[in-house]
């Protein structure tokens, strides 16, 4: 980062463009200002990104023969993980996480929430708002508790109660269907963020074009699919960006409550990496996990800001 | 639980605002939307019945009862040996960490808001796009970094990693607050014979709360919570901060004490609800105008 150079061009609009004198007395001024934040920023986060691509390309351990003397290994780590199963299920069970919980779960519920709480007609707004924004304050690992309670095996658990009502029995849902059950706690963690995304972006919808569809005979669905949704695409993908990248960083919520278990069944590609490179202590395969997972999470990133238009 | 029955009965129409007399159809709709939202918020607050309950109660197991009413598991946090010490770390590291990310992202902001310098624009993009990196994609390369500068397992080394993980949103948040004070008014302080430094102290600061209270309550929350972090950093228990710590309590199955675990998650929920209560208002606006600037 050599951003802390002072140059005379000519400023951007809105700063009164300043005497050249004056302004090449700032240079160490704004390195003493922005230096601190560069030097953490770089050291901490710009640099494991790019450490991690040398490490993913030797077999470093922590511990063991390699441990001493890591080798160069080229991309034997990649071709490695790309022709191993637990690996591709990882990213499949990832794929499917994200897709069911933030991209279906949390859009549609948040949508749904968004809307109901945007209407005039609807009373104790505060209240109900406020019970859909409690899952997301709340830390993710206090969450996974109360979702272990809920989930629990016991017959007397809360969904086995709430099912044995309808005469089912007792299941033991982070064994049986351990992969929905942690999509579900997903969906419920992120509902807040989408609504939150949403009204505001419901609140910049003119009212006198729905009042207008209305009057020619649009249904409320229709109105909501011809008027409404085109004018908050943009706000829309913006949130389908957000979302896929925090619901790809998860990783306290599912370790607390499988931790990538029954059998690797919800061993989501953060749990393997960390499985990998800090449990297994082979940190060139958990490195070359994590360039992947990155080179993915970008991919996606430039579909979504490039279908959505959003200028940055 | 706040799941009041939803009144059906149509709002009051104001004298202004008077419309056509609802048609069915739209008192069916009505009824719907009370129902689907009141079911949302139920399925939002049931999980949070296990912790509630369980945490004043004398007798409390892995499962929702209706409680023997005692304080006695919040007694017993502040009192073990063990627990109090958990909230002393999590309150050492999120606090320390949100002063220093603070000050320096006010400093930075305030250099990204007031200058125009070449690679500017490139930072601010590249802050940006750091959000896109997740987590657990980097934590590897940064265990192995903070053991070789010898910082693993000390609390200082979490300290200085979280606030620089904190640090692109509050550069960008203060950016576009700072960038909102107009410059007459600094300018204004210095033609008084104030330094740089003195007009930023006595104009700047006062007028940028809301954005700092937004930034710093962000930064505490984010911190606070992290889980990812504090576990592969720290390893010794004494170290251990609430987050990991529950984690450890749960984990022993067979000596679970299910009333003390829901009392730490009580102890451990509060501040970051109690600082969202505060600052909501403030949050959005300031998040959003934030972004919109740059």
């Amino acid at each position: 980062m050599t951003s802390t150079l002072d140059v005379p061009v000519s400023a951007a609009a809105n700063t009164p463009p300043l005497p050249k004198r004056r302004r090449q007395r700032n240079g160490p001024l704004i390195a003493l200002l922005l230096g601190p934040s560069v030097i953490l920023i770089t050291l901490f986060i710009v640099l494991p990104a790019f450490y991690s691509i040398y490490l993913s390309l030797t077999n470093t351990q922590l511990t063991g023969f390699a441990a001493r003397d890591p080798q160069f290994v080229g991309l034997d780590n990649f071709t490695y993980l790309l022709s191993n199963a637990d690996f591709l299920g990882s990213l499949g069970q990832t794929a499917t996480f994200t897709l069911f919980s933030a991209i279906i779960g949390q859009t549609v519920l948040g949508m749904v929430a968004a809307i109901l709480l945007s209407r005039p007609w609807l009373r104790g707004k505060g209240l109900f708002g406020a019970a859909v924004l409690m899952p997301m304050i709340v830390p993710e690992v206090v969450a996974s508790l109360a979702w272990a309670s809920v989930l629990s095996n016991n017959s007397e658990g809360t969904l086995n109660r709430l099912t044995g009502l309808f005469g089912a029995d007792p299941t033991d849902w982070l064994q049986v269907v351990p992969l929905t059950s942690i999509i579900i706690v997903n969906i419920w963690r992120g509902v807040a963020f989408a609504m939150i995304m949403f009204q505001a972006a419901l609140e910049d919808v003119p009212a006198e074009l729905i009042e207008a569809a209305r009057i020619d005979g649009a249904s409320a669905v229709q109105v909501f699919r011809h008027v409404t949704l085109p004018l908050i695409r943009g706000p829309v993908f913006l949130y389908l960006l957000l979302t896929t990248i925090s619901t790809v960083g998860v990783f306290g919520l599912v370790y607390f409550l499988t931790q990538g278990g029954p059998g690797g069944q919800t061993r989501i590609a953060a749990i393997y990496i960390y499985e990998r490179a800090l449990q297994f202590s082979q940190i060139g395969i958990g490195s070359a996990a994590s360039i992947i997972l990155l080179v993915i999470v970008l991919v996606l990133g430039i579909v979504y800001v490039r279908l959505a238009k959003v200028e940055v | 639980m706040a799941t009041a029955v939803a009144p059906t009965a149509p709002a009051p129409s104001h004298r202004k605002m008077r419309r056509r007399p609802l048609t069915p159809l739209d008192r069916v709709q009505r009824t719907l939307g009370y129902v689907l939202i009141a079911l949302l918020a139920v399925f939002c607050l049931v999980p949070f019945a296990w912790v509630v309950f369980s945490a004043v109660d004398a007798n409390a197991g892995p499962n929702v009862q209706w409680p023997a009413l005692s304080f006695d598991n919040f007694v017993q946090f502040f009192t073990n040996r063990g627990t109090p010490l958990l909230l002393v770390n999590s309150l050492i590291i999120s606090v320390t960490a949100t002063v220093i990310n603070l000050a320096l992202g006010l400093a930075g902001g305030y250099a990204l808001a007031r200058f125009r310098f070449a690679g500017r624009r490139a930072f601010m993009f590249g802050i940006l796009l750091i959000r896109v990196v997740p987590a657990p994609a980097t934590i590897v390369a940064l265990y192995l970094i903070m053991v070789n500068i010898g910082l693993s397992n000390t609390l200082i080394g979490l300290i200085i990693v979280e606030a620089a993980f904190q640090l692109p949103v509050t550069l960008w948040l203060l950016a576009g607050t700072i960038a909102a004070v107009p410059i007459e008014l600094e300018e204004a302080a210095w033609m008084d014979g104030n330094s740089r430094l003195q007009a930023i102290w006595r104009i700047v600061l006062p007028l940028v709360g809301p954005g700092l209270g937004a930034a710093a309550m962000l930064s505490f929350m984010n911190v606070w919570g992290d889980f990812l972090t504090p576990l592969v950093l720290l390893q010794s228990t004494d170290l251990y901060p609430l987050s990991i710590g529950l984690f450890r309590a749960f984990s022993e199955y067979n000596q679970v004490d299910w009333g003390l675990l829901a009392a730490s998650a009580i102890v451990y929920l509060v501040p970051p609800a109690v600082l969202y209560m505060f600052v909501r208002k403030h949050l959005l606006r300031s998040s959003l105008g934030g972004a919109v600037k740059g």
